[in-house]
């Protein structure tokens, strides 16, 4: 019905109609939501109302205000940290998948990414329940002797949210990994051998550099994951583990000021773009078509 | 023939990765199995009372029944207007690109974002919140997964396949039914399992968008935070099961064509 | 320019894949200072044998020795020779001289010197001005010269190549092949070349080692494999030879007689002792070039029949008709003629009387 098939008269208007759903159905369900989520970024509120006059003064209070930076760029540390802790385990997880023949491949790769499918929420609260007072994770620590008691370390703070927040995130971060390292041609490592390379020149010297695009995608998508959640930080970070989710989040709750929370997003969304371009852009391999 | 310890060492930071996914998902089942005091789990107790007081939760009975309804109209609609977008940009220079950085906006946006622009919207348009907002909130965050689904494989599909129909004589819309929509039926069957998948799962969205009636994962959190309940652990160990035959499905109903189509 | 002493040795060296042989019993001996081709049909083991050289592929059994000495189980980054892979195998993360450096580099060879010999190795293969560009950024003839850089800078004792040219069109075969041989006279390096094209092997190589189903069916060079072929199959896989089924008859001197479907025909047996010692009667077959069959003016001691033109094929500089000859016509013969403007000179459905020269004609045992 696209096709360029003979237009007749009668399907002429039908045809209008597709084209009009088909253009006003993302602009109208995605763009205008956003666009009048930025519009609101420019408001205020005023006894619980709110005042459409335009103003900068949300932005000047983000940048100004001495909690809302910090907490902004804690975030973003923690975030990155824990984008190099799933980088980390990610990539040894994916290069052996790779060192697998055939079905065993994709079945243990089967096998890391099926807990992707298990309810987000339940998740959480699950590696809650772990790292507890009362959680696995102290009990196998006293039990080992190497506390002496169980302790508070794990739950309810920023250790908490970077523990947890790994822990959900790594399959996110052993797909992309796992997909360059398999792009990577084996004669390439045949070839640095027979060039006189030994086994860990040749990892370090062919087979890491080509896999840095994925180590790239893998971390931004981990980042952007990780920052864009409310969810976690609100159930295992207590009252110290505060996030720049939160906080937004909290300006359609409790604060109640939406057109500052809509600032916020803007600041967020600024660091997702960042983060999505960086990824891009060393997520390219240089030209290297084999 | 590679030095044999980086190999016990890579199998060995697997074997971590396995037990830290799987460990989240193991405690929970196990547990529902078991008499829960005070927070603590009563090994010496195995009992399969959690499955009968979940069975008579009524309030999760209803979240999931939220769920499955949701689930469906997102599917429903997610797949229409995803196909329709994928058959009308096809092959469209003008103006795709453009439209299609916008049906991705909500898959890459971080969910806040995409939840928080939907509830002012609907709040400026007079939209009170309910069921109806969260299937808008679903349909517009799955739809650039079903719309991906459908055009890969309508570029997989050679255009001679269309032109053959015309050219023996078939109209438009014959074209449309007999030739492209049993070719696309598989994408837009695994593009569907896909929709529904995200859909039942989908939280943070649906917290800021749904009005009195929840779906289950925001039923959930609301009772995490309140505290332990046995009942939860049971719903896990169900929700698992039933995620691991939805993707067992999936796999079936994806992988095969795919990998026939892919192979080009 | 060949030297006689051996570089390297298979001896009865046998490769399988589980229980798929695909290499039996195979004994060569390659000379320092030769270009050796390995040629054969796909599937009959010629890459597998470089590979196995290359240490690329563990042995099934036996030995590989360098010098006199077993280098069957040296890993393959200790072994002196380097490999150019079928489609170059460069590093796209690499520059040009990345590349060609990257044998030197890993051996620690200080950056001074390796900035030297890259230079020295673009020089040779006459890419100097390509040294910053990036794989992807050059032609087919460009990265097959950066891979052929990149193999000899180690200053290997052996250079192997596995069918490089095969990505190449016509015309920048052809140069490639020149440009090859010369490299290899300059550095006086042995190159051992696996190929499945014929007219490659012949153009380049001093010696030519014909393997079929996993083994080496003759090693010669490329004359000796033109003209004396030692069996059916390499008689058949040089070219468009006209094969003639028959049996055995008399020697006389270095000539010897076959009767066939054509009558018989002598034909030569100088410096093949084994066709000599041949019974009388077993079978064997005439073989003769399409070039070597003429329209015949039936001088003595040539060897003629007659025969019908069934087809005539223009080829260019050649024109090749093809004849049904012998009892019933069912011998089908190929025969080359000059093309010229005027058109063939036969024509098709004539009858024609032809002959070959003994000496142009040589015997297969079947």
């Amino acid at each position: 019905m696209t096709g360029p098939g003979p237009a007749s008269t009668p399907t002429r208007w039908s045809q209008r109609l597709v084209t009009l759903l088909a253009f006003a159905t993302p602009v109208v369900f995605i763009l205008v939501p956003l666009a009048i989520f930025l519009g609101y970024s420019f408001f205020s509120v005023d006894h619980g109302e709110i005042n459409y006059t335009l103003t900068l003064a949300n932005y000047a209070r983000f940048l100004s205000d001495p909690i809302f930076l910090p907490v902004f760029w804690n975030t973003c540390v923690l975030c990155l940290s824990v984008a190099v802790i799933c980088v980390l385990l990610a990539y040894p997880a994916a290069y052996f998948l790779t060192t697998l023949k055939g079905r065993w491949r994709y079945m243990l790769l089967m096998l890391l990414m099926v807990p992707l499918l298990m309810s987000y929420v339940i998740k959480i609260y699950a590696i809650r329940s772990i790292l507890g007072l009362n959680g696995f994770l102290n009990k196998a620590l006293v039990g080992l002797g190497i506390l002496q008691e169980p302790s508070s370390l794990f739950v309810f703070n920023m250790n908490a949210i970077l523990l947890t927040l790994s822990l959900l995130l790594i399959p996110f971060a052993i797909l992309p990994i796992f997909l360059t390292l398999e792009r990577i041609p084996p004669i390439l490592r045949q070839a640095s051998d027979d060039l006189g390379a030994s086994a860990a020149q040749t990892f370090l010297r062919v087979t890491l550099p080509l896999s840095l695009p994925g180590v790239a995608s893998a971390a931004s998508f981990v980042f952007v994951l990780a920052i864009g959640d409310f969810l976690t930080p609100q159930m295992v970070g207590g009252v110290s583990g505060f996030t720049f989710g939160r906080v937004l989040y909290s300006q359609f709750g409790t604060a109640y000021n939406w057109p500052f929370g809509a600032a916020l997003s803007v600041a967020l969304a600024a660091v997702v773009v960042t983060a999505i371009l960086l990824g891009e852009r060393f997520g390219r391999n240089r030209g290297a078509s084999l | 023939m590679i030095a044999r310890p980086s190999t016990i060492f890579l199998a060995a930071v697997t074997a971590l990765v396995a037990v830290l996914l799987y460990s989240p998902l193991f405690v929970p089942i196990v547990s529902s199995f078991f008499t829960v005091a005070h927070g603590e789990v009563l090994w010496s107790s195995p009992t399969i009372a959690a499955y009968v007081s979940l069975a008579g939760n009524r309030e999760i009975l209803a979240a999931l029944r939220a769920t499955l309804v949701v689930g469906a109209c997102t599917v429903l609609l997610s797949v229409c207007s995803g196909t329709l977008l994928a058959l009308y940009y096809h092959g469209r220079r003008s103006g795709r690109g453009a439209l299609q950085f916008i049906i991705f906006l909500p898959f890459l946006m971080p969910p806040i974002i995409s939840g928080l622009a939907l509830l002012i919207f609907f709040r400026e348009v007079g939209l009170e919140r309910s069921l109806l907002t969260v299937v808008i909130g679903h349909t517009v965050f799955v739809l650039a997964i079903v719309y991906r689904t459908v055009l890969t494989r309508l570029q997989s599909l050679s255009r001679s396949l269309v032109e053959a129909s015309y050219d023996l004589g078939a109209t438009s819309w014959q074209t449309f039914w007999r030739v492209l929509l049993p070719n696309l039926s598989s994408a837009m069957a695994g593009g569907a399992i896909l929709a529904f998948a995200l859909s039942f799962d989908e939280t943070m969205i649906t917290i800021l968008v749904t009005g009195t009636q929840s779906t289950l994962p925001v039923r959930l959190w609301a009772m995490m935070r309140l505290g332990f309940s046995p009942d939860i652990n049971a719903l896990v160990a169900l929700i698992l099961i039933f995620t691991v035959l939805l993707c067992v499905l999936a796999a079936r109903v994806l992988i095969p064509k795919q990998a026939a189509t892919a192979a080009h | 320019m060949t030297e006689n002493s051996d570089l390297l040795t298979l001896r009865s060296v046998s490769k399988s894949y589980g229980a798929v042989p695909v290499l039996h019993d195979v004994n060569l001996e390659i000379r320092d200072g030769e270009f050796l081709t390995v040629l054969g049909p796909s599937g009959s083991g010629k890459t597998t044998v470089l590979r196995l050289i290359g240490g690329l592929e563990p042995l099934s059994s036996g030995e590989i020795r360098l010098d006199g000495q077993n280098i069957s189980r040296m890993p393959i980054n200790r072994r002196p020779f380097n490999t150019v892979f079928q489609d170059y195998a460069l590093f796209p993360h690499l520059t040009v001289a990345g590349n060609v450096g990257y044998g030197l580099s890993v051996r620690h060879v200080p950056r001074k010197e390796i900035a030297r010999r890259v230079a020295e190795a673009l020089e040779l293969v006459q890419l100097a001005s390509f040294a910053k560009r990036y794989p992807a950024q050059l032609s087919g003839g460009q990265r097959q010269r950066v891979a052929l850089a990149r193999a000899l800078i180690c200053r290997p004792r052996l250079i192997l190549l596995d069918e490089p040219l095969a990505a190449l069109d016509l015309e920048l075969r052809r140069q490639m092949q020149e440009f090859l041989k010369s490299i290899q006279r300059e550095i006086k390096t042995t190159f051992l070349f696996v190929t499945h094209d014929q007219e490659e092997a012949i153009g380049m190589s001093d010696r030519i080692c014909v393997m079929q189903a996993g083994r080496i069916r003759q090693l010669g060079t490329p004359h000796e494999l033109y003209y004396k072929p030692n069996c059916e199959f390499v008689a058949r896989f040089f070219g468009e030879n006209n094969l003639v089924p028959g049996k055995l008859g008399e020697v006389h001197g270095e000539l010897r007689s076959i009767d066939t479907a054509l009558g018989r025909l002598i034909c030569s047996i100088a410096g093949q002792p084994h066709l000599k010692n041949a019974p009388d009667g077993a079978g064997a077959f005439a073989m003769f070039r399409p070039e070597a069959l003429h329209v015949a003016d039936v001088p003595e001691g040539k060897n003629h029949f007659s025969g019908r033109v069934v087809d005539i094929a223009f080829a260019g500089s050649s024109t090749v008709a093809i004849i049904a000859a012998g009892d019933g016509r069912t011998t089908r013969l190929r025969m080359r003629l000059a093309s010229r403007f005027s058109g063939s000179a036969l024509t098709a459905s004539e009858t024609v009387a032809l002959s070959f020269a003994p000496r142009e004609a040589h015997l297969v045992l079947s």
